[in-house]
């Protein structure tokens, strides 16, 4: 589904990420793991282009989407993408954050989006905040409507950039389960998380990241359970 | 030196009467002063209409994307916007009004648009960088998620920046309304007749400087205080929302 080759990412004088191929399968879910600092953010931002990366190709769909004349606006509909720190748009109700893309882009109208938004809070039970403002809202609900927000675009696969790291530590839970619903439903996911537990519970395949480089892959089960890289294994004894 | 003094506030009464009441001269006052206060707003609109203009050229300019080809017409226009702000900045207003007023629009009859042009024109460049702060106040997570939900730059712009950008720049905003109030005065160089040209004419007739222009600076002080008031009311409202 998606296809990376020889990816690699430089800020200035600083290489994030060092050649990296990678490919993502249909209904798969991908965690990654790793120190900070280790480039899995930003190999995640290239997946939609929110980083232009310095070098490689990335395909989406058969689609290079690295490619100049890739219409990037138009395959980014087809990626949801969940912040970290939420990112909903403060101006606007709920109802409008979630509304506002599909109906713009033409994917639905304005009474079509209307219910797709109501049925999608109703999901992740904030059918009574359509009307209120982010800003009245905690940071558990914050990430459920920023998830479903992307949701309302029916895209192909979704994209997580440490979702509960935000959050106060009561509030993760209620995420995590949106998450793994999302999960069984059967949608494609690249996940970057410290939640280990969740990794070892939804994840297909877990990829370590350090320096830039992915150093270790594999199920869960294999990677928790017998860790062979040393970075990995020193990383492992410490979060967990 | 008592004496004087009484002499003076003797004399005083006259003065006023000759400088405000004397053949309805009050009214030309007022004229003026409306005069002014239409420059101004209609300047402003000129100002801002500019100003979000260039702001948005120059945002779109700079964040592109780097690595990629630029846009040459966005450089282009940016080139003209860099231009435009610098000249306007870097010279006298008073020097820009005479400029427009005797030079390029030497023939025109309509002093008003001159006026306007002349203080609009300048208005645009400060507030393109009012703007342009206000833009760049916003924080970039609120671009990104409207860019990755598929959003265009123009959507995104349009929907979430600018109306974001535009309640942190208000407070700015209304500092430049004062200003440009202020400024208006200028345009009585060439022949408008707003308070400023008034005053200076009742002065030259009566030959009496001094109450013209001490009762115009006193109107122009009253306006700015109820700006002012006015101002402070609208940023207590926009902080009230803020607080849920």
């Amino acid at each position: 589904m998606i296809d990376v080759k020889h990816l690699s990412k430089s800020f200035g004088d600083h290489l994030v990420l060092d050649d990296i191929d990678q490919h993502i399968y249909p209904g798969e879910k991908v965690v990654i793991i790793g120190p900070s600092g280790s480039g899995k953010s930003t190999f995640l931002r290239c997946l939609n282009l929110l980083e232009v990366p310095s070098a490689g190709t990335i395909t989406f769909e058969g689609q290079e989407i690295t490619s100049p004349k890739a219409d990037i606006d138009k395959i980014r509909q087809q990626m949801g993408m969940v912040f970290q720190h939420f990112n909903l748009f403060n101006n606007m109700t709920i109802r409008r954050n979630i509304t506002l893309a599909p109906v713009r882009t033409k994917l639905m109208s304005q009474a079509e989006a209307d219910n797709a938004a109501a049925a999608l809070l109703k999901r992740v039970g904030l059918e009574d905040k359509a009307d209120a403002y982010p800003a009245q809202l905690s940071g558990g609900q914050k990430q459920r409507i920023a998830i479903v927000r992307a949701l309302a675009m029916r895209p192909k696969v979704m994209l997580f950039d440490e979702p509960t790291s935000a959050l106060d530590p009561e509030m993760v839970g209620e995420v995590l389960d949106v998450m793994k619903e999302l999960a069984d439903e059967g949608m494609t996911m690249v996940v970057v998380t410290h939640e280990m537990g969740f990794a070892r519970e939804v994840g297909d395949r877990v990829l370590f990241m350090a320096e830039g480089k992915i150093l270790e892959e594999g199920p869960p089960a294999d990677l928790f359970g017998h860790p062979k890289n040393p970075r990995l294994q020193d990383f492992l004894s410490k979060v967990l | 030196m008592f004496q004087a003094l009484m002499d003076w506030l003797d004399r005083l009464g006259p003065r006023l009467y000759a400088a405000f009441l004397e053949g309805d001269r009050w009214r030309l006052y007022l004229e003026g002063l409306l005069t002014t206060l239409e420059l101004t707003v209609v300047a402003l609109i000129v100002g801002v209409v500019l100003g979000v203009l260039v702001a948005v050229i120059r945002t779109a300019h700079d964040q592109q994307r780097p690595g990629r080809r630029k846009n040459p017409l966005l450089g282009f226009c940016n080139g003209v916007c860099k231009v435009y702000t610098t000249v306007i900045r870097g010279t006298p207003m008073l020097v820009q009004i005479l400029i427009w007023g005797f030079v390029i629009f030497a023939s025109s009859r309509n002093k008003f648009m001159v006026g306007v042009v002349a203080l609009g024109i300048n208005s645009g460049a400060y507030v393109a960088e009012i703007v342009r702060g206000g833009l760049m106040s916003v924080d970039v997570g609120q671009s990104e998620a409207g860019r990755s939900l598929g959003l265009g730059y123009l959507d995104t712009m349009r929907f979430i920046i600018i109306p974001q950008a535009f309640k942190n720049i208000l407070p700015s905003l209304g500092n430049e309304f004062i200003t440009l109030f202020k400024d208006t005065s200028l345009v009585n160089t060439i022949g408008l007749t707003e308070l400023t040209y008034r005053a200076s004419r009742i002065a030259g007739t009566t030959f009496d400087y001094m109450p013209p222009y001490i009762g115009i600076a006193i109107m122009y002080l009253v306006v700015v205080i109820i700006l002012t008031w006015l101002q402070g009311k609208l940023e207590r409202r926009l902080r009230q929302s803020d607080r849920r």
